[in-house]
């Protein structure tokens, strides 16, 4: 358990997960209380979980990057959700953050961790992608957007390597979505029973 | 004559940030209280040894009993709600929230903040975590964070919202908010806070409230004496100016900015010591430079700065210098392992009091050490693995004592690869010194108080400038700075000679620098040629902008050479076309007593009073008003006011000798002239006045010792032999009283006392008994 608070110190190994869900399972609720059933949409190629908390500065610190990929890659038929796993962060709390921060995107919280099992997701900020295959969701990247923070204290002045960028391009692309290149860099995400 | 020793563009000292910044060395002092209710909560925490034994492991470790002490002591200053750490530690709750990340950051020692290696350096306020310490937490965090009994947990630390020091007498403010962007990379900006009031005051406290202090990585503030960032940016100066490092004009006056006046979030207040405080005149600006990180949103900032006045002015005066080499940053692409060094040998015995080590990205390992005369070697600081993030002001438990002789050296290493995280280039460029962040620095600042210092001798920090500045030359040869400062601390030590010479070279360079021409007609002044003097100050005037300094300087040396109405009109003239102060006012005052004009001399005196109260050479010359109508007791009272101002002023406690020697209070007067002897025991002046009080109250004995101590220290002083000798004769020993006689009429064959005294002396001897 200990181990698993703890962002991992070795490189991810992207599971391949597939997981199909029936048409109206719950996998989060929006910031009304109302359950979110859909990741995708009509045109959705890609679905991108950014798995946050409204505590964590350096989560924080990546909602101008976030806003960024989401220009970038909303055109091409990429939705990116803002997901908040942690059981302090309950629909007010991430409204007024959305609202401090100016946050435009899609936003789930994840009271039960569904998500985070399903993304196998431990550290804030984190992302994971999913290939959208009809109901399925095909996890082919997950881990740092980017490598700014090589640990916490440890920070270079701006990315080098645009890790989720990267993958991003690479599965619009159709070629071979390459792993992240280092760990996630953040605060842990406080699982259920913890 | 303004001490025209000037410093001129002191590198930053701001380098203090080059800025030059921050405290005094009693630094305990400071966070203490600034964290007083911390320091308070954590004494009622367990015993260490306590603690010691659970961390072996032999019961569960709980939060209440063995971790939020700990959070307490090291983490909460920051770490509460409001404060500048980006969440709060204060509750169990806040404790378990974080547990995993307390682990990780107080295992690498990211938390709390401290660079410097243990055993390199006694540094006070020392906030590195024991070992013991990051075991528990630790230990705690693997055992799933129990919470043990609350209502035995110590006391959480308060923090008010308000002041850390209580009112302040004055609050500055940013002159207009400024708003981080929500991403990026850091800020450096520099904010230009203008100093309102019409008085010097001496600053023993200030305190920072930045508005957004989680945004806010540290402070460096620097004085600027002549406003001259503010002048540059002209009508944009309110928005401030980027850049990490500053140079800021330190104008024409010996003064270095001698203080380490660097915040960082966990001691928003700087407190000198109680003989340190830090000065603030009419005109001056405070300039904080600011690393400030995005946070994710736009933060806007509008900060103030709270200033505490100091009752009495600073009786120490400690000097920043700086090794420094920048001139041989020069870094190439991919070099993991530059070195740069430097070394600065003391020509005076000193207290290092802290020191401030600086570079910017690519600095790794920053070494810094004193070799002492015999041969020991004393670490400074020992930085292993710099984080420009984390830099800081790092001051003595106790001050460090380095004889003269001792040499200071710094070894700094940059690691310009790809595998530096901190590189701001990828790939990696060739990189050399400059403010901008992704340029390079190599300075250690280190405070120096000098020691042993003899009343009589030159001013010990312009040693120091003169050895420092003699350094730099060395390296950069052509450095028109560092000759002007090299000059400017030769005048300043009555070098004058040399001095002119090093004037004269800059002015090749630039032959209508007024500064330097200023400085040139100080030299000639000081040297005693003061018609070249008077010739090079009109020099300097002869160009359309007001030379302020030349004019002032101009008058004086007029008024000192009975050209009163000369030195009214310029002092009246740089009133007009310069920035008003009250020693131009004192100085017109002088101009008009010297001409006979008593009341109109009181005005300005009076003027100049409002403006600086201790002004001296206006309260003597109020005095001398005072005296001259015969209202001793007035002027007795003004020339306390002097004392008090400036205990430390000979003249001062001359001069209320003479007010009460005029009211016939000799036991007072007496008083008074031993207290300029002790500050002045080589003054001829001070010891021929003593003997005439003594004589006064018919203490011949003791007044012939203080008279021939006179003589020994000005031997050709006709006068001094003439009161010698009547002191002989009133003591009947007059043979020996006719040599004295004899000798003051071989020095001054015109002098008409000793004649008369002789001519007594041949009748008295003449009379039969």
């Amino acid at each position: 358990m200990y181990n698993r608070l703890l962002r991992s110190a070795v490189l991810v190994t992207v599971a391949l997960t597939f997981a199909r869900f029936g048409a109206a399972q719950k996998l989060g609720l929006d910031l009304h209380g109302r359950a979110v059933t859909e990741l995708g949409g009509p045109s959705i190629r890609f679905v991108v979980l950014i798995f946050a908390a409204s505590d964590c500065p350096i989560s924080n610190r990546y909602v101008p990057e976030i806003a960024r990929l989401n220009r970038e890659f909303a055109p091409r038929g990429v939705r990116i959700w803002w997901v908040f796993p942690n059981a302090d962060d309950a629909a007010g709390r991430v409204e007024q953050h959305n609202r401090d921060f100016a946050i435009n995107e899609d936003t789930v919280l994840d009271p039960e961790q569904n998500l985070v099992r399903l993304a196998h997701a431990t550290i804030t900020p984190e992302a994971a992608v999913f290939a959208v295959h009809g109901g399925a969701l095909d996890e082919i990247y997950r881990g740092r957007i980017d490598d700014r923070y090589l640990s916490i204290g440890q920070e270079r002045p701006q990315p080098s390597h645009h890790d989720l960028e990267a993958a991003l391009d690479a599965a619009l692309a159709g070629q071979a979505v390459p792993h992240a290149a280092g760990p996630p860099v953040g605060c842990s995400v406080v699982f259920l029973g913890q | 004559m303004r001490f025209h020793r000037a410093i001129a563009a002191v590198p930053a000292l701001l380098a203090l940030i080059v800025l030059s910044c921050d405290w005094g060395w009693t630094p305990r002092l400071k966070v203490r209280a600034a964290t007083g209710a911390v320091t308070r909560a954590v004494t009622t925490q367990e015993p260490v040894a306590a603690r010691q034994k659970d961390a072996a492991g032999d019961r569960t470790l709980t939060w209440s009993h063995d971790i939020a002490g700990i959070l307490y002591k090291n983490c909460a200053t920051c770490h509460h709600p409001g404060g500048a750490g980006p969440f709060s530690l204060l509750t169990y709750a806040d404790a378990r929230r974080w547990g995993p990340q307390l682990v990780a950051v107080t295992q690498s020692r990211f938390m709390p903040p401290w660079l410097p290696e243990p055993g390199y350096g006694n540094f006070a306020d020392v906030r590195r975590l024991g070992d013991r310490d990051r075991a528990l937490i630790k230990q705690w965090v693997a055992e799933m964070m129990p919470e043990g009994d609350a209502a035995a947990a110590p006391a959480a630390p308060h923090f008010e919202g308000s002041w850390v020091l209580g009112k302040p007498d004055i609050v500055l403010k940013f002159p207009r908010s400024f708003t981080v962007s929500a991403g990026g990379t850091d800020v450096f900006w520099n904010f230009i806070l203008p100093y309102p009031l019409a008085q010097t005051h001496s600053i023993r406290g200030m305190e920072i409230r930045p508005g957004s202090p989680q945004v806010v990585h540290h402070a460096n503030i620097a004085i600027d004496r002549l406003a001259s960032m503010r002048r540059k940016l002209g009508d944009r100066w309110q928005d401030g100016v980027g850049g990490m490092d500053l140079y800021i004009d330190a104008g024409n006056s010996f003064d270095p900015d001698s203080h380490f006046l660097f915040w960082k979030p966990d001691t928003p207040a700087l407190i000198e010591p109680e003989d340190m405080p830090w000065r603030l005149d009419p005109g001056n600006d405070l300039i904080l430079n600011m690393h400030l990180k995005p946070s994710g949103k736009p933060e806007t900032m509008d900060g103030e700065v709270g200033l505490y006045f100091a009752s009495k002015p600073a009786t120490k005066q400690p000097i920043l210098v700086s090794l420094d080499r920048d001139d041989a940053l020069d870094i190439p692409a991919g070099d993991a392992h530059f070195v740069v060094e430097d070394s600065l040998m003391l020509p005076v015995d000193v207290e290092a009091l802290g020191v401030y080590p600086h570079a910017h990205y690519l600095g790794h390992d920053l070494e810094g050490w004193a070799i002492l005369p015999s041969g020991e070697k004393k670490w400074l600081v020992w930085i292993r693995n710099w984080d420009i993030d984390r830099q800081s002001i790092y001051r003595y438990e106790e001050p460090v004592f380095l004889p003269r002789g001792t040499v200071l050296y710094m070894r700094y290493t940059y690691d310009n690869s790809e595998a530096n995280p901190h590189n701001p280039h990828v790939p990696p460029v060739r990189v050399r010194a400059g403010n901008r962040s992704e340029d390079e620095m190599a300075h250690l600042w280190v405070q120096l108080l000098p020691v042993h210092v003899a009343g009589n001798g030159p001013d010990p920090r312009l040693q120091i400038e003169e050895a420092w500045m003699r350094d730099r030359l060395r390296k950069t040869p052509n450095d028109a700075i560092c000759l002007y400062n090299l000059a400017a601390a030769l005048a300043g030590e009555k070098k004058y000679v040399e001095a002119s010479v090093d004037f004269e070279e800059l002015l090749k360079q630039s032959p209508r620098d007024e500064r330097t021409l200023t400085a040139l007609g100080a030299a000639q002044d000081g040297e005693g040629d003061w018609q070249a003097a008077i010739d090079t100050f009109r020099h300097a005037l002869a160009w359309d902008a007001p030379a302020c300094d030349a004019r002032f300087d101009l008058a004086e040396v007029e008024l000192r050479h009975d050209q009163a109405a000369a030195a009214e009109a310029d002092f009246r003239t740089a009133l007009s076309e310069c920035h008003e102060n009250a020693e131009t006012h004192a100085g017109l005052g002088a101009a008009l007593q010297a001409q006979s004009q008593p009341s109109a001399a009181e005005a300005e005196f009076r003027k100049s009073l409002e403006l600086a109260p201790d002004n001296l050479t206006s309260l003597f010359g109020l005095a001398q008003i005072k005296m001259d109508a015969g209202e001793n007791d007035a002027a007795i009272e003004l020339l306390h006011e002097a004392t008090d101002a400036d205990p430390g002023s000979a003249d001062a406690h001359m001069q209320l000798a003479r007010a009460y020697g005029q009211k016939g209070d000799l036991q007072n007067a007496l008083a008074e002239l031993r207290a300029a002897e002790r500050l002045r025991p080589e003054d001829a002046a001070i010891h021929s006045a003593l003997s005439q009080v003594l004589a006064g109250q018919g203490n011949l004995q003791d007044a012939t010792e203080e008279q021939r101590a006179a003589l020994k220290l000005a031997e050709n002083d006709p006068d001094g032999w003439n009161n010698l000798g009547a002191l002989e004769a009133r003591s009947g020993r007059l043979a020996a009283a006719r040599v004295d006689f004899e000798h003051a009429l071989q020095l001054d064959p015109a002098n008409a006392e000793a004649k008369a005294n002789l001519a007594r002396l041949a009748a008295q001897t003449a009379k039969p008994n």
